[in-house]
């Protein structure tokens, strides 16, 4: 771990609050041009009505529920490793727990704009609200749709605040070194934290608390998100494997995530000390562990449909491996499953570069799995003269490119002006004194 | 009325203010707070501190949450009583899925108030008696005293290689 001083720590996460190089808000202006590509698609669709996307019957789920399915997913690892691992007293994750909690916070709320976008008419939104009214309708808890929309908005609540409680000695800090009106907004930011032994008395059980009960959420969280799918009955969906398959899909491509955002950072800020290769390494080690539970999962999905003999199941998975959508199936299996075991050797997986390029796979990857799940398995279902086929659409792509926008964007402006790496957690990393929060 | 001195001794090394704090227990002066860039059990143990009770708000937001869960979707199905594939209306496996949802909702923010009113924020008026370095590198040990006790006070500080700032007497 690292062996800085308090103050050194501080002034190196600090030092990244000044203001940024032009370059910066250039990156910056060219996200919130994509983000304003993804409104304008958005803005057409509702115009135009929802038929511009791609979808159709029997394809009626597209890269609104991909993207929405990938985001859910992105989001796990930030909870895994800000909670779980806190859970578990594993100190390598103090670095990056609060960009990857940061992270959660973002995808979570990019995932929940694509519901809305695939609702056609989002100003009836309020049509799943429970509430007396003169159409008489009600939302139906025994959906697994309504399920997710409870799961999803209990997720979103969870991690802000589980973020944000966790920033407050950080923000004190920040607020105790600036000066005139940023030290104004830090001072309302911070809630008057001082650090007084009745404040961390409580923040450290009520830390616990968080990280108590973040963990059974982001395993129900997307578990529910896969009872979207696997209480349909539609061949390829209709699986009891789906909650630890998609559990630990989610967390594979966090992971991958956490890594993707952690590296330009660590380089960028130059966090080469409070962030040694160990961390990175760790990171990588688990998602060796996670691609072998998903890998095992893909080989279990074939087992099944072979060994129940269901011609329409066997159809299925035959025509995923060999059928039109084939480059997908194997982009899956190649990125997911077999890109990661690269990381068993210490030489790749301790070199920065490898690091990067397998991350950025592993994402494709874990894209690629939920068009695989989300478009074969419909595309493909019982009856032959129903069966169809998909492309998304430009607006679409637009919609997509948006989202990725939105995500890269929340999270620039984020870095350069939130604290981006925990100084409490790094000050109380093992071997430097002080106690765990909780 | 006797104004009443505030000293704050601060410290480099978290084991440094905890042997500060052992000591003080056994001298007259008040010990007010302590201020630290870190939760130290170090600290905690030498304050004699109890637990937290942050946990009862969690718990009882948790209840509130799991009980309300599953009223909401009991009241909504009888609302609507329309049989969806033979299942009953009020069918508890799947309400017992929003009724958990709730409750993981309901006892963070439980939690969350809780913690907020045991720590008493948000405090956004001016830090008083506040030193801004305790949020970065020293541990802050707020001591109160009578203008009588404040030298020894001091020289107790110095003693135990402590950088000391006097606060205004407050009546």
């Amino acid at each position: 771990m690292n062996q800085l001083s308090y103050a050194q720590i501080d002034q190196t996460i600090l030092d990244t609050l000044h203001p940024p190089r032009k370059s910066y808000w250039a990156i910056v202006a060219v996200l919130f041009l994509g983000i304003l590509m993804g409104a304008a698609c958005w803005i057409y669709q509702i115009f135009m009505g929802i038929g511009v996307g791609g979808h159709n019957i029997p394809v009626a789920w597209g890269t609104y529920l991909i993207n929405f399915v990938f985001w859910v997913g992105i989001a796990h690892s930030g909870t895994l490793i800000s909670a779980i691992l806190h859970l578990f007293r594993a100190g390598w994750r103090n670095p990056i727990a609060r960009a990857a909690e940061t992270m959660t916070v973002f995808a979570v709320c990019t995932a929940g704009l694509f519901p809305f976008i695939h609702l056609g008419r989002v100003w009836q939104v309020y049509y799943i609200l429970p509430y007396p009214n003169q159409r008489t309708l009600w939302p139906n808890f025994q959906s697994p749709l309504v399920f997710d929309v409870i799961a999803i908005s209990t997720y979103l609540m969870v991690s802000s605040l589980f973020w944000y409680t966790g920033m407050l000695p950080d923000l004190a800090a920040v607020r105790d070194k600036a000066t005139g009106l940023r030290r104004k907004i830090f001072a309302v930011l911070s809630l008057g934290w001082t650090g007084s032994h009745d404040h961390w008395r409580h923040y450290s059980r009520g830390y616990l608390f968080f990280a108590a009960l973040a963990t059974p959420l982001v395993v129900s969280v997307h578990s529910v998100v896969s009872w979207d799918f696997a209480l349909g009955i539609a061949p390829g969906y209709h699986s009891t494997i789906f909650a630890p398959y998609f559990v630990a899909g989610a967390i594979h491509s966090g992971l991958a995530m956490v890594l993707t955002l952690m590296i330009p950072l660590r380089r960028i800020f130059r966090y080469q000390e409070i962030m040694p290769v160990k961390v990175l390494e760790n990171v990588a080690k688990t998602i060796v562990f996670t691609g072998l539970i998903v890998g095992f999962a893909y080989i279990t999905e074939f087992f099944m449909a072979w060994y129940s003999r269901n011609s329409v199941e066997v159809e299925v998975f035959r025509w995923r491996v060999f059928g039109v959508y084939k480059p997908e199936f194997w982009i899956m299996v190649v990125c997911n499953t077999m890109v990661p075991l690269l990381f068993l050797f210490k030489k790749i997986r301790t070199s920065i570069p490898w690091l990067f390029g397998i991350s950025i796979l592993v994402n494709i990857g874990m894209w690629f799995e939920r068009f695989v799940i989300i478009i074969t398995s419909v595309a493909r279902d019982f009856i032959p003269h129903a069966w169809g086929f998909y492309r998304p659409s430009m607006i679409e792509w637009g919609i997509m490119i948006g989202s990725f926008s939105l995500f890269f964007f929340l999270f620039l402006l984020f870095v350069k002006h939130l604290p981006s790496v925990s100084m409490t957690e790094l000050k109380v990393a093992p071997g430097r004194g002080g106690q765990q929060h909780g | 009325m006797v104004d009443e001195y505030h000293l704050m001794g601060l410290f480099r090394h978290e084991d440094q203010a905890a042997a500060v704090i052992r000591e003080l227990n056994e001298r007259p002066w008040k010990l007010k707070r302590v201020h630290s860039p870190i939760p130290s059990r170090l600290i905690t143990e030498a304050l004699k501190l109890k637990k937290s009770r942050v946990g009862l708000f969690t718990l009882f937001g948790g209840i509130f949450g799991l009980l309300s869960g599953f009223a909401l979707s009991i009241f909504t199905a009888t609302r609507w009583d329309l049989i969806i594939g033979g299942k009953p209306f009020v069918a508890l496996i799947p309400f017992a899925i929003v009724g958990f949802e709730f409750t993981i909702l309901s006892s963070v923010i439980g939690n969350v108030i809780g913690f907020l009113v045991s720590a008493r924020l948000p405090m956004i008026s001016t830090l008083e008696l506040y030193d801004p370095r305790c949020s970065s590198d020293r541990f802050g040990i707020l001591v109160g005293c009578e203008e009588g006790q404040k030298k020894d006070l001091e020289a107790f500080f110095k003693q135990h290689k402590g950088e000391i700032r006097v606060f205004d007497a407050q009546t």
